[in-house]
């Protein structure tokens, strides 16, 4: 939902998004969880990038800042649980799980 | 180790010409050069390395300093993730602005070693 009157975001910014988000994916501790926003983020916004119309582009801006301020609040949700094993994709030597 | 070096500022000073010498000036009067060197040659490299990677390029396209991201077929967001993916490699954190005018590779390199530098004084 765009409130009338604002003006779409120019390039800057939604590099700065960009970024924002691909900051927020590293916050997580849990692999699966940070590859996954990576992903996530870098989808959605080559999904979006030839958009030309300033409402779309506005929608498309509004809707990755709830994303970013959704992975911040996850990070912090879990990094209150997180588990002391990790994901074996992260093991460097996974040969070492079998002792 | 043949290392790159910039001249990046000379003090240049007039002497009057009239016939007289002034064996004072003179001696004070000699121009200092102050040589900045680019960034090593290893941080280009790895920076070469990672925008190759980045970029999916194969392996035998030539990635030098000058090499402009947008001549390799980056467009913007592929220079956001590299900036992100350099960050990760040399762990440092770049900031907004400085981020938003990297269009080189030397640009990144320097702007690394400068981070680098700021971080370990």
């Amino acid at each position: 939902m765009v409130s009338p009157g604002q003006a779409a975001p120019i390039r800057p910014e939604i590099l700065g998004l960009y970024r924002a988000l691909l900051r927020a994916a590293r916050e997580f501790r849990d692999y699966n969880v940070r590859e996954y926003t990576k992903r996530r983020a870098i989808d959605g916004f080559r999904e979006n990038q030839n958009l030309t119309d300033p409402e779309s582009i506005s929608s498309a801006y509004a809707e990755g800042k709830n994303q970013l301020a959704i992975a911040k609040r996850q990070a912090v949700v879990y990094s209150l649980y997180a588990p002391k094993v990790k994901s074996i994709m992260e093991l460097e030597n996974p040969a070492d799980l079998i002792n | 180790m043949f290392e790159q070096g910039r001249i990046s500022s000379v003090n240049s000073v007039s002497l009057s010409i009239n016939g007289k010498s002034f064996p004072s000036l003179r001696m004070r009067s000699a121009p200092r050069f102050r040589v900045s060197c680019a960034a090593k040659p290893e941080t280009v490299d790895k920076v070469c390395q990672i925008v190759k990677k980045q970029l999916a390029l194969p392996a035998d396209t030539t990635v030098t300093g000058e090499s402009k991201f947008a001549a390799l077929g980056a467009d913007s967001l592929d220079t956001v993730e590299i900036v992100m993916g350099l960050e990760e490699e040399f762990g440092i954190s770049v900031e907004e602005e400085s981020a938003q005018t990297i269009s080189t590779v030397q640009d990144a390199a320097d702007l690394i070693e400068k981070l680098i530098e700021t971080k370990s004084a």
